[in-house]
């Protein structure tokens, strides 16, 4: 299957990434020779997929969720960009209208 | 005899701290003064802890004092960039995370803090894991201790270069795909990738949680079973993590190969992309050596190994791009750009990934994305599961399968940087287990002709480190080549 350069700013945009021209040429590229070779996969038959279970199963246990006592804690402080009031600041999303 | 020392097995070090031969606080100095030089000749370390180091060490030696039996007392280690160690940088190789602290030890840091260890610095990988060369991290490659023209693998290729070059004696690494087993052996050194959820996953950076495992690096096999036998064991802050007591790990160790079943790879000399004719040779070797040994060695086949490498690139790339969504430059990281959300998203993440990272978060969301979903990702799991099949098909016949870690020994740097697939290649013999959740030990081998390091690798069945390490083991000592030591080693 061949990656065109707006499958490669499709991907782009659905992972918030900005790519250049250039770099849009040379994913597009790699891409398309990397699903490529990906295309392998289709020589596994249909039929004995038909009642595969997907991958083995990871010893999940149920997760028991614990809250913190602290708020906020201390490392949030320490590595957030901007923190206010116990709050991650952000850009203004809702503006309201003069 | 401090010097001596960092030159042997973290073994003998620890037991001559336990017998009270040297303190754990000279021997931290040592390996800081080493872990300098490493730094400044191999790139291997990112950041040195001297602060850490000797409050861990004084800790060390008043435990000792007490009459504590640490047994991995005094061991200077090196602890990969993507594994919290409490107050130190955690940047797992990449921009984005440029100046994040980590607020707590991951728990496989402190389990081997709590058995003696004494942390000397975080060394450079491949950025959130993603590479085989040690090339993809921001802040510059590493270079492989026996000969600084090559890769020393990846991505926990800082960790294995410190190893190698006598900087310590140990260190940790994660390996999703191979990135503890692959480095392992393109630096000479014992690396171990465990059951998975053997070794609990809180406090690593995630890259594909479905794969993702810390194992040691070391210099022999008694190391990484020291190791391992300290980082093991269920923890509740990992839902992953297997529950029951790990297995003993050192009680078999010299038990040898007698009686034991080892299956030959049958598809490993056909493996695509070629297998470097001393790779080749030093796999029928070690057959010979484990036959020698007492095992009842013959060909075994996995019959679609093959396509292991799709299987991975697919499903590895598809937990990153959702995995890596974290990082937005809202909650912590590099924060960039100006503008509305979706521009400080975009900015953050655009400037602070480097490109093998986005190369990979587009891959996975086109695996993962509408009208695609089904043929790629779907279909990678399907297939996933039928070479978990095939592995649990083929131990019915053998109690281990020997391969080789890498294809080929270390690689020149920048020979691979401009072909992904490439590279991808590299992970053939790796990534098989990886996908299965089962164990596998890379061990050296001996010396290609170039004087490279070459390593076997050996795959069990889930919960068989007992028995790969005892493997592994009766290998060390008959190819003798834990004592190769590399031109580049620091002293």
């Amino acid at each position: 299957m061949r990656i065109d350069a707006e499958l490669v700013r499709r991907m782009a945009s659905l992972s918030s990434l900005d790519v250049s021209a250039a770099e849009v040429e040379a994913f597009a590229e790699e891409l398309t020779r990397i699903v490529e070779h990906f295309e392998t996969l289709r020589q596994v038959p249909d039929s004995l997929l038909a009642g595969q279970d997907d991958a083995p199963s990871s010893p999940l246990r149920p997760d028991v969720p614990a809250a913190r006592g602290e708020t906020p804690p201390a490392y949030l402080s320490d590595n957030a960009p901007e923190l206010s009031h116990g709050h991650f600041v952000v850009p203004r999303v809702v503006t309201r209208s003069e | 005899m401090i010097e001596g020392l960092l030159d042997g097995p973290a073994h003998e070090l620890a037991a001559a701290v336990r017998d009270g031969r040297v303190r754990a606080a000279e021997v931290a100095e040592a390996a800081l003064r080493r872990a300098a030089k490493a730094k400044e000749a191999h790139g291997s370390f990112l950041v040195l802890s001297p602060e850490t180091a000797r409050a861990q060490a004084a800790d060390v030696d008043r435990r000792i004092a007490s009459g504590e039996p640490l047994p991995l007392a005094g061991v200077p280690l090196a602890v990969k960039d993507n594994i919290n160690v409490a107050g130190l940088p955690t940047t797992a190789g990449s921009r984005i995370l440029a100046g994040f602290a980590s607020a707590d030890d991951a728990t496989c840091v402190a389990r081997l803090v709590a058995g003696g260890c004494v942390v000397v610095g975080k060394t450079s990988c491949d950025e959130f894991g993603m590479g085989s060369s040690n090339e993809n991290g921001a802040w510059g490659p590493v270079r492989n201790p026996w000969d600084p023209t090559r890769v020393p693998g990846g991505s926990s290729g800082g960790s294995a270069a410190a190893v190698a070059a006598r900087a310590v004696p140990l260190a940790i690494g994660t390996d999703t795909g191979g990135s503890v087993r692959q480095p392992a052996a393109l630096c000479g050194l014992v690396g171990v990738k465990p059951t998975y959820g053997r070794v609990p996953r809180y406090g690593l950076v995630a890259f594909a949680s479905s794969l993702d495992q810390a194992g040691p690096l070391a210099r022999t096999v008694r190391d990484a079973a020291l190791a391992l036998s300290a980082m093991s064991g269920p923890d509740p802050r990992d839902s992953t993590s297997l529950q029951g007591a790990p297995p003993d790990l050192l009680s078999g160790l010299e038990r040898g190969a007698e009686g034991l079943r080892v299956g030959v790879l049958a598809e490993a000399e056909g493996a695509e992309g070629g297998l470097h004719r001393d790779v080749a040779a030093a796999f029928r070797r070690t057959a010979d050596l484990l036959r020698a040994a007492g095992a009842a060695v013959a060909p075994v086949s996995v019959p679609r190994v093959a396509l292991a490498i799709p299987v991975y690139y697919l499903v590895a790339t598809a937990e990153a791009s959702s995995n890596l969504s974290r990082f937005d430059g809202v909650r912590y990281g590099a924060r960039q750009g100006e503008g509305d959300l979706g521009e400080l998203y975009r900015a953050s993440r655009s400037r602070g990934f480097g490109p093998e990272v986005k190369r990979r978060i587009l891959l996975g969301t086109f695996a993962l994305s509408a009208g695609y979903h089904d043929a790629y990702y779907g279909r990678a799991q399907k297939v996933r599961g039928l070479l978990a099949r095939d592995f649990s098909e083929a131990f019915l016949a053998c109690d281990a399968i020997l391969c080789p870690t890498s294809p080929e020994p270390a690689f020149p740097l920048g020979s691979k940087t401009g072909d992904p697939l490439s590279m991808y290649l590299a992970d053939v013999f790796t990534v098989p287990a990886s996908l299965a959740g089962l164990p596998a030990v890379s061990v050296p081998v001996g010396l290609s002709s170039e004087g490279l390091p070459i390593g076997m690798q050996l795959v069990g069945t889930a919960g068989s480190e007992p028995t790969l390490l005892a493997l592994a083991r009766a290998v060390e000592k008959a190819s003798g080549a834990a004592a190769d030591r590399p031109p580049g080693a620091v002293r």
